[in-house]
């Protein structure tokens, strides 16, 4: 698997020297706290509610074991013995100590791990399919692709103190599990009609108090001239970007104030003095070069004949949790790390641990990490996905629940945040308490529940089927619905049912709904296709009604 | 015009005085300011387009880098160095310690701290890294990795 360069190690250490040099002067007073918040943010640290919070970047979502292990030691040795994996390939430790940042850093940059623009108004990490390579169907893995961009707009001279942050995914396979287009920039990997790659381009989409969905502004972008393209939209964003309204900030405020045809336009323009630059064109060498480390570290295997363990619970758990792979005699297998009560993602150092040899063991050593927080065994050969199961069982991992109702995406919430109006986590449980027999959740099939504690929406609420944001009524926790939001075959917000409900009753109506769809469900259609079809009447009446 | 009222002046690399006109002085009176050899000062918020044409004219540009997250200045001084080629020094007035860096691989050929900053060493500051991952205007004594 792709690992960094002495070279890159080495940008790691000189980046960790000088955070170490701003901190220094920050805690003995020369630098302000103003630019030192500034600082800090582009290198993945924050205050929280109740100490510093670290987040680090997992690129494209994949670690090696011996990464995952890196990660267990900081969470023994900075933090509080556990780490939360986000929706959004990184990993955050909530106990960190200040003086004890570079240390920490510096412990990770052997392993090739950092927390470089893992914050703050620059480009941030950019986010791929965690199935990249090993689904049908896959136009091209967009990893190498994202790694060289990653790289471009790495401490870049021009883009690092944009109006507001910017956030990048690039998808390759057929569904789009990486949501491009709630993206600030969201590139697909397409084909022309002679065969070339390409992206098409789509900027100003995000989620938060207005969410949008990126317009298209490029349907065809070569490979080898994407980097200039990107430089144009950037100096676009960088020069008529609001900064003088802090809910503005983001580009998609500017592409809808300029309209997305004038913004195409402007982009286009300033392109046209660059694509022909040289020194701006994609390198091919080294696009060539990532893709054998990125390649597959398996080959097909032949089980014919091959007969399965005959186990309850193990059919159970291999129908929601094992995914077909694109590598003959393979599986991709997800493992899910919620518990009652937990926050969605969280996980000790010990399961990191077990995790990481179990991956040796079972998975060629890769670990992956997904948008529902989960984790996923990309290279289990098929005859071996028994013994990880029970692997698994013995260390409480093998929880069912992947591609159910019950695997709760909810951000930290109110317990932990200090932007956060409502709880999070607890309503998670208590729709997990509601819904805990297994016959109705594989009845129901896969749907999701996002639960975002504010506007910030963390959580992606505004893209599951069922979303809840959390917020204040009279000193009380409301949640307002928002319904058959979906980002896989095509890009939609989710629809707001109705007046907020109360925490009180809320998982009522997060049943009330499942009982519509279910209902009205006909053979295996999904959640938003029922909705399009009956509408959202039928839901507001049985919710309010 | 043969004066300019209330001059603000910067040293530049030959030790030469120069008499700087605003943005909207320039605009207003480019013909005469011309004869006179002055540098622009640009706010951020200025459209460096407007000036392009009169590059050849200008002896010095300098931007103002004051508000510590205001990036703009990175795209004027990449429009005037990378771009167009300007010839004369670009300046980064106001500048901070911690954007040295930035500044110079925009292509600011000098740069003017903010008084805060005085009694730090400056060399600490603009030299953190050895390898840089794109083209910039300036990439000097860096190690390529693109």
């Amino acid at each position: 698997m792709y690992q960094y360069s002495e070279q890159d190690k080495q940008f790691l250490v000189e980046r960790v020297d000088q955070f170490e040099k701003q901190l220094e002067r920050h805690l003995s007073g020369e630098l302000d706290e103003a630019k030192f918040r500034s600082l800090r943010l582009r290198n993945g640290l924050y205050m929280e509610l109740h100490a510093h919070m670290l987040r680090i970047a997992i690129p494209y979502g994949i670690l090696s074991s011996d990464q995952l292990r890196a990660l267990a030691d900081v969470a023994d040795k900075y933090d509080r013995g556990f780490g939360h994996f986000t929706t959004r390939q990184n990993i955050q430790f909530n106990w960190i100590q200040l003086p004890e940042i570079a240390n920490l850093l510096r412990d990770l940059t052997d392993a090739g791990l950092h927390a470089i623009q893992t914050s703050g108004k620059a480009t941030r990490n950019i986010t791929a399919d965690p199935l990249s390579g090993l689904t049908e169907g896959e136009i091209e893995d967009a990893r190498p692709y994202c790694e060289l961009i990653r790289r471009w707009f790495n401490l870049h001279p021009e883009f690092s103190w944009l109006p507001g942050k910017f956030k990048i995914a690039i998808n390759g396979a057929k569904y789009d599990e990486t949501a491009l287009r709630i993206h600030d920039l969201g590139l697909r990997l397409v084909r022309n009609d002679n065969g070339e790659l390409g992206f098409s381009v789509f900027v100003g989409g995000g989620l938060g108090a207005a969410a949008m969905v990126a317009a298209e502004t490029a349907s065809f972008v070569p490979v080898v001239d994407i980097l200039s393209y990107l430089e144009s939209a950037l100096r676009i964003y960088n020069l008529k970007g609001r900064r003088d309204h802090q809910k503005k900030l983001r580009i998609k405020f500017l592409v809808r104030e300029l309209g997305a045809a004038e913004f195409s336009r402007l982009v286009n323009e300033d392109w046209q003095q660059t694509k022909d630059d040289p020194e701006l064109k994609l390198n091919l060498n080294e696009l060539e070069s990532l893709k054998k480390d990125f390649a597959l570290p398996v080959g097909p295997i032949n089980f014919d004949g091959f007969k399965e363990t005959v186990d309850f619970n193990y059919s159970i758990w291999k129908k929601n949790n094992v995914r077909s792979h694109k590598v003959a005699g393979h599986s991709i297998v997800n493992i899910s790390l919620t518990k009652l009560g937990s926050a969605p993602g969280d996980a000790t150092s010990e399961q990191m641990r077990i995790l990481a040899t179990l991956a040796d063991e079972f998975s060629s050593g890769e670990i992956r990490t997904t948008k529902r927080q989960t984790i996923v065994f990309p290279f289990v050969r098929k005859d071996q996905v028994f013994d990880l199961w029970k692997s698994l069982e013995q260390y409480g991992l093998s929880s069912p629940h992947q591609g159910t109702l019950a695997q709760i995406v909810a951000c930290p919430g109110r317990d932990y945040c200090d932007l956060a109006k409502a709880v999070s986590i607890p309503i998670a449980t208590r729709v997990q308490e509601r819904f805990n027999d297994m016959n109705k959740l594989l009845d129901i099939g896969d749907l999701n529940i996002n639960i975002s504690g504010c506007e910030n929406s963390c959580a992606h609420h505004h893209i599951a089927d069922i979303g809840l944001l959390g917020m204040q009524k009279n000193g009380e926790e409301y949640y307002q619905i928002t319904l058959a939001g979906e980002t896989l075959r095509e890009t939609n917000i989710g629809k707001k049912l109705g007046p907020s409900v109360s925490g009180e009753l809320i998982v009522d109506a997060v049943e009330d709904i499942v009982n519509v769809y279910i209902d009205n469900r006909q053979d295996e259609e999904r959640f938003t296709d029922v909705f399009k079809r009956i509408g959202i009447k039928p839901f507001k009446e049985k919710v309010y009604g | 015009m043969d004066e300019i009222k209330n001059p603000i002046s910067l040293i530049n690399k030959d030790y030469e005085t120069i008499n700087l006109v605003t943005f909207e002085e320039w605009l207003e009176d480019s013909e005469q300011l011309s004869k006179l050899g002055v540098g622009v000062i640009l706010d951020p918020s200025n459209d460096v387009g407007l000036i392009k044409d009169s590059l050849d004219v200008i002896e010095l540009i300098a931007l103002d880098f004051r508000n510590f997250d205001d990036g703009r200045g990175y795209s004027q001084a990449y429009f005037l160095s990378k771009r167009w080629k300007f010839s004369g020094e670009i300046i980064g007035i106001n500048a901070h310690l911690d954007q040295l860096q930035f500044m110079i691989r925009s292509g600011i050929t000098s740069y003017q701290l903010l008084e805060s900053y005085k009694g730090f060493n400056e060399e600490d500051y603009s030299n953190g890294f050895s390898i840089c991952y794109q083209a910039a205007a300036n990439n000097k004594g860096l190690n390529l990795q693109y």
